[in-house]
């Protein structure tokens, strides 16, 4: 999460989040006083905000509701669409953030990749030399699986040969070079 | 497309229409600077079949091209020196052409882009596989062809079904696809070019090949 910024009516609230935060996630996040703060921002990954600055400013969350974070005291019930976060005591805010964020960079790290987790474990045992039905048998799933696995990853890398996938997957850290 | 090639077509106009005949017309010692002559012409003066270029040209520019009446439109021994002239084309010319641009790119290049590097390594096997190929026509199929012996056995070649030319293709999408960092674009450019003219030229002489080499080795295989 690079853009992350916090709307809170609470300045040193804000200020201890932008804190732990950095400190603990290594995020550097940036705090808006209003809605208009948070327009000229821009592209936003995450952003945090309590349930009285979001009731507020509606207008302002509903588009960005799927990358809305609401920290609140005691557990709301939503439709999904907006996250919300309740904690009773710091250690548990810590605990829920780190869940969160860790969540929010696996699935970003996939969105980034041109290939799915499942076919990273395909490729990396297609390029240790296992045959299909080794990885079949590893991965408990069937042959023709593995062969769709790989007919999708040879279309999606253009790349049809053991060793040139091989050298694709030094070339992306998904092996160790030779 | 160029049309179908003949005797009367005209040599200056079959280089316009697809330059990378060029090479073609290398390996049989014709050189550009060749004014309006036409194919029989310049075969006349360089003492050349000009039915085995013609079938030449036509394979090579032509897809769905299948030469006729192999056997007696020329000899063995012409097809042989043929390839053997595209095998060392590959062997001195494109490969230590394409490895040289490699290695200026990799000297231009930032240091922590170990990608390039990675991307060499693999050139080296698919030359390698090719430099294997050539040494395997060299010292078996080329003389079983010229002796009319027995239809020799192709080597395998690497990793289960995968071929040169597909190893050739997946540097290629490399390149295009994965190539990352920083690095000097005109050069990345130059050698993505030289990659895809090997490729290319491979292809069409597979055709040559394929449609000529093979069944007249057949062929004389089963006369003999």
């Amino acid at each position: 999460m690079k853009r992350v910024v916090i709307f809170l009516s609470d300045q040193l609230q804000a200020r201890g989040l932008q804190h732990l935060l950095l400190n603990g996630f290594n995020i550097k996040a940036h705090i808006v006083a209003d809605a208009s703060g948070v327009g000229q921002v821009g592209e936003i990954d995450a952003l945090f905000t309590d349930a009285i600055t979001l009731a507020a400013n509606l207008r302002c969350f509903l588009p960005r509701q799927s990358r809305t974070i609401v920290l609140t005291p005691r557990p709301i019930e939503g439709d999904g669409s907006i996250a919300f976060l309740a904690y009773s005591s710091t250690d548990e805010l810590i605990a829920k953030l780190s869940d969160m964020i860790s969540s929010r960079r696996r699935e970003q790290d996939a969105e980034g990749s041109m290939l799915s987790q499942r076919e990273v474990e395909v490729l990396r045992l297609v390029v240790s030399g296992c045959i299909n039905k080794e990885i079949a048998d590893r991965l408990g799933i069937s042959i023709n699986t593995v062969l769709t696995h790989r007919k999708n990853i040879t279309a999606k890398l253009g790349i049809k040969s053991v060793s040139g996938l091989s050298f694709y997957a030094m070339m992306n850290g998904i092996v160790a070079p030779q | 497309m160029l049309n179908l090639i003949n005797h009367d077509t005209r040599v200056c106009d079959i280089v316009i229409g697809e330059p990378s005949t060029v090479t073609v017309l290398n390996r049989f010692g014709i050189k550009l600077g060749v004014g309006d002559k036409t194919v029989r012409r310049v075969c006349a003066d360089h003492g050349i079949n000009p039915d085995f270029l013609v079938t030449i040209l036509n394979t090579f520019i032509h897809k769905d091209y299948f030469p006729e009446k192999i056997l007696d439109g020329f000899s063995a021994s012409e097809i042989v020196s043929y390839l053997s002239k595209t095998n060392a084309y590959y062997e001195h010319f494109q490969l230590p052409n394409i490895e040289r641009h490699f290695q200026l790119l990799i000297s231009r290049s930032v240091p922590q882009n170990n990608n390039l590097g990675l991307m060499l390594q693999f050139f080296h096997e698919v030359k390698q596989e090719l430099m294997n190929r050539i040494a395997d026509d060299r010292d078996k199929w080329f003389p079983e062809l010229l002796s009319g012996s027995e239809r020799h056995a192709q080597a395998a070649c690497g990793d289960e079904d995968a071929t040169i030319e597909d190893k050739i293709d997946d540097l290629i999408s490399m390149m295009v696809m994965h190539l990352q960092g920083d690095y000097d674009a005109n050069l990345g450019m130059a050698v993505l070019f030289s990659v895809v003219s090997l490729k290319n030229d491979i292809l069409q002489n597979n055709r040559i090949r394929n449609r000529i080499m093979r069944p007249m080795h057949r062929a004389m295989s089963q006369q003999s």
